[in-house]
């Protein structure tokens, strides 16, 4: 048995090398209805592997949708319900997911204060993507930054070379995990084979003219124009791998006080609404504006990184098709086509 | 009429009602920005008019983007009308402020269902004509026949033709109101069969509220699920609360839901919505003989008291109880 | 957290000052006027309010809250003696340091008061009182019934270190002081600009016509300070919520120089 992936059974057998690590948890794309999500699996033929591109994030892997963060018993005791998982292996993202997680990383696990709920499960978690063969007519991630090959986040990334992938260990958690299953390592990460995709990959916009645009264009009437679609439902920040906003709710579990943290979305009209009533983003323009200025230019501010990785998702998703690419374009670009 | 033929004259319409000043807005759609999507399209100069199209993927509500006070023209297809219909009866917008542009529709092309059909294809662009669909991106092209790839409500329509109608396009097109099959065929499973169906489907749910905001008739300014006080539905992604959350809203849409669809195409996770406001409208129907938005006459059943209501839910207290 | 006491401020009921002093096992801190915390409710909820209080006085934490939510309501009815959650300090405060040796303006407006009440009184603490130029505080409020901290301004008033200017919209009832709203007396003011700051803080309508006053009077915008208000839930800059341009108010701010704050994007102005 060859310990190199040289085709699509052996991607198998290597999950399941995976799977026979004594006490790990395996993360992979699983059928969800018509589509399909990240979640975990006891046997390799759980996993969808051909799956089409737009699968649900894996955000909620690493922040769960409603994630218990206090709880207070009948003794009137607050503790802290900080998680403690086991090892755990998130398999098969594509690049664009796992740099959103480096992205992830930045907010909750950067600057003065970390999230421990957050930095509990990500230690905890061994990222293995699975570089791009192809591009779907949602993707974009070279013009943010990233690229179908793209090692950022990933720990280990099997880069598409002939029927199967070859081996690269793109950090020490990598190399560990590699060698826990004797999967041979073989690329370094130079000459990767692109095949067809990297041609097709150009930029749509340069981010630095987007981001300065941006940062000008504040007045601009056509976010009024641009946005007169969208329904402000929040399916794209929902669906988005590197949306990090949330609420902080309580409420009662088998008899137990806790508070949680819930997904949000600055999409919703009472994100800012303040108690007096007043609030700044009055408008869905508004909050639409914010996204793209999150997103595209305070993200670059603050993390050093956009907040988008052009996985594509939102363009699928959103279910009036506003395209936050034609919106990149208007305000940073010459446009395509 | 083909689509090229209805999508001129659709725009050759909506630069008149501008010019003319009869509409301050055409609401219609205009080509989308990736393959086998057509996007909602709010146009308010003449000149801009000819974006608007036609085709089988114009499959969003757009009875949404009315604006109470605003005079506005719309392309809607039946199931649009039966919302402007119950609209108007709910006084959210007045019938003299709304030119309907009636286009009768065969169903519109379910992008999953296409993928569904041709796993593997990843489809870069699609020709129609004459409702087949051809569509490119594969080693070759392949064709279907919309009406093999539609939407659910679509095979389910009970209006193919605008109920309410002021500039009529294109050529009627035969009712066949099938009823509701589906709402039988799910009442028939065994009752754990049917929480299992419940289950998975409430197990996708993300909570993100896309499902009311593409509702055509959720316009309430302040929604039930976002109250604090009383907290009538906790939030979070809690199994009860998803439930608790999605019956609750098909409860306040009950006769009221024209059955559009719009909801399970807005999710992104792809819940089934269907199984609670199809149930809900196949109840109402038998109950009270009425169907949200197929007759501008008819009072809301649940707005209005007849004295021939059903009332077997009042139990004879003369009676032993059973 | 141990509630004390809880005072009623305004005629109407909608806005009480609960004091909290710190509860066995919890830890005390020190913290500067203009920082806030977050009081926790268990199963009720949290939620963000300014400390109303001087830090020179810190056996006791006050927090001015208007009933207006779940939370709030919840934090209305505590009686002394309860216990309840805190997460503080938060934010920046405001820049006690740079506006040592100047003159200053104090500017509230309603509700927006509660921490610069606590910036005033930490000023005229005998300790910190000579290391302050001269002291001008324009308070107002709608209507006589929604005056906060009445001992406190009884208090300022007969104290001649401290031009105390309390001023009402709409006189009601035996009212015998000014009237007019903030701004309006904010204009009549002599002040030398070179060495002035002013600290601002209230409604956004308030804010809105004071800026072209002390623009008048010639402060620079790096000598105005005010302190915004944001909704925010974790304090900590992690949620999102109350993030303007790239900045977090909640780690950044509240308080920032109107100089800072015209860098950010014009959601605030």
């Amino acid at each position: 048995m060859t310990d190199k992936i040289t085709d699509r059974d052996a991607l198998v057998r290597f999950l399941e090398r995976l799977l026979a690590i004594p006490g790990m948890t395996v993360y992979a794309p699983v059928a969800e209805g018509d589509g399909a999500a990240f979640d975990g699996i006891s046997s390799a033929s759980e996993a969808l592997l051909d799956f089409p591109g737009a699968v649900r994030s894996p955000r909620h892997i690493l922040t769960p949708m409603t994630e218990k963060l206090l709880s207070m018993g009948p003794d009137g005791r607050v503790e802290e319900a900080i998680p403690t998982p086991g090892p755990a292996v998130l398999f098969g993202v594509r690049p664009c997911d796992a740099r959103a997680i480096a992205f992830l990383d930045r907010v909750y696990a950067g600057g003065d204060m970390t999230d421990p709920y957050y930095r509990a499960r990500r230690d905890a978690l061994t990222i293995v993507s699975l570089g791009c063969r192809e591009q779907r007519p949602t993707c974009f991630c070279t013009t943010t930054g990233g690229g179908p090959l793209s090692p950022e986040g990933s720990d280990i990334m099997l880069e598409p070379s002939g029927k199967g992938w070859s081996v690269r260990a793109v950090s020490e958690k990598g190399r560990a995990l590699a060698d826990a299953t004797g999967i041979v390592v073989e690329s370094n990460g130079e000459n990767p084979d692109t095949g067809s995709i990297g041609a097709e990959m150009t930029p749509r916009v340069d981010l630095a003219a987007l981001k300065k645009s941006l940062d000008e264009s504040f007045d601009d009437p056509r976010w009024q124009t641009l946005t007169a679609k969208c329904l402000g439902c929040g399916a794209c920040s929902f669906i988005c791998p590197s949306c990090h906003c949330f609420d902080i709710v309580d409420g009662e579990e088998d008899g137990v006080t806790v508070r949680s943290r819930i997904w949000d979305t600055c999409q919703f009209k009472a994100f800012t609404k303040q108690a007096s009533g007043h609030d700044p983003r009055p408008t869905g323009a508004d909050r639409f504006k914010h996204r793209m200025m999150h997103k595209f230019s305070y993200c670059i501010d603050s993390y050093g990184m956009p907040g988008c990785v052009g996985c594509g998702r939102c363009v699928e998703a959103c279910p009036v098709n506003l395209d936050i690419r034609r919106l990149m374009e208007a305000f940073g670009g010459d446009g395509l086509e | 009429m083909n689509g090229a033929g209805l999508s001129s004259r659709i725009a050759e319409t909506a630069a008149r009602l501008l010019s003319e000043g009869r509409a301050e807005v055409v609401i219609g759609f205009e080509q989308g920005s990736i393959p086998m999507r057509a996007t909602p399209c709010l146009i308010t100069d003449s000149a801009d008019a000819g974006r608007l199209i036609w085709n089988a993927f114009c499959s969003n509500n757009l009875a949404k983007y009315l604006v109470p006070g605003r005079k506005s023209a719309i392309v809607a297809k039946g199931c649009d009308s039966r919302a402007i219909v119950e609209l108007v009866k709910e006084r959210r917008l007045k019938r003299e402020d709304v030119v309907v542009i009636g286009v009768p529709c065969r169903g519109m092309a379910d992008p999953s269902a296409i993928a569904k059909r041709f796993p593997g294809i990843c489809v870069s662009s699609v020709d129609e004509t004459d409702g087949m669909l051809t569509l490119h991106g594969g080693p070759e092209p392949v064709s279907v026949p919309v009406s093999e790839v539609l939407h659910a409500s679509c095979r389910l329509c009970a209006a193919k033709n605008p109920v309410i109608c002021d500039i009529p396009l294109g050529d009627p097109v035969v009712e066949n109101d099938p009823g509701f099959p589906d709402v039988e065929a799910f009442a028939a499973l065994p009752a754990d069969e049917r929480c299992a169906r419940v289950e998975a489907e409430m197990s996708k749910c993300l909570r993100c509220y896309a499902c009311r905001s593409a509702c055509p008739l959720c316009t309430c300014e302040s929604c039930f699920a976002d109250s604090s006080q009383p907290q009538w539905v906790a939030r979070g992604t809690h199994p009860e609360d998803v439930l608790a959350f999605h019956v609750m809203r098909a409860m306040h849409l009950a006769g009221r839901c024209v059955e559009c669809g719009a909801c399970a195409r807005a999710c992104p996770t792809g819940v089934d919505l269907s199984i609670f406001n199809r149930r809900l409208a196949a109840d109402v129907a038998e109950l009270f003989g009425s169907r949200a938005g197929l007759d501008e006459n008819a009072p809301q059943p649940l707005a209005a008291y007849s004295m021939d209501d059903s009332q077997d839910f009042i139990l004879d207290p003369g009676r032993n109880s059973e | 957290m141990r509630v004390e006491r809880i005072v009623t401020e305004t005629e109407d009921g909608s806005i009480r000052t609960i004091s909290l002093s710190f509860a066995e096992g919890s830890k005390p801190f020190a913290f500067i006027p203009g920082q806030f915390s977050e009081l926790s409710i268990m199963g009720v909820g949290e939620a963000p309010f300014g400390i109303a209080s001087s830090p020179m006085t810190p056996d006791a934490l006050d927090f001015t809250i208007a009933r207006v939510g779940t939370v709030t309501t919840e934090l209305h009815y505590l009686e002394p003696g309860e216990t309840i959650g805190l997460r503080g300090p938060l934010g920046n405060g405001y820049p006690v340091d740079a506006l040592k040796g100047r003159d200053l303006l104090v500017i509230g407006g309603g509700f927006g008061f509660s921490t610069l009440r606590a910036f005033t009184n930490y000023a005229l603490h005998p300790d910190n009182r000579g290391g302050f130029g001269r002291l001008v505080v324009v308070y107002g409020a709608r209507n006589p019934g929604l005056l906060l901290y009445r001992d406190d301004l009884r208090n300022w008033a007969s104290r001649d270190d401290v031009q105390l200017i309390v001023t009402v919209d709409r006189a009601e009832g035996d009212w015998a002081g000014a009237v007019g709203n903030v701004p309006s007396h904010v204009k009549g003011l002599e002040v030398d600009p070179a060495s002035t700051a002013a600290l601002v803080c209230g409604p956004p309508a308030m804010i809105r016509y004071t800026l072209p006053v002390l623009d008048a009077l010639g402060l620079a915008p790096s000598d105005i300070f005010l302190s915004l208000e944001m909704k925010m839930k974790c304090g900590i800059g992690k949620c999102g919520r109350c993030s303007i341009g790239g900045s977090y108010v909640c780690i950044d701010g509240p308080v920032y120089s109107l100089a800072r704050l015209r860098e950010l994007p014009g959601e605030f102005s």
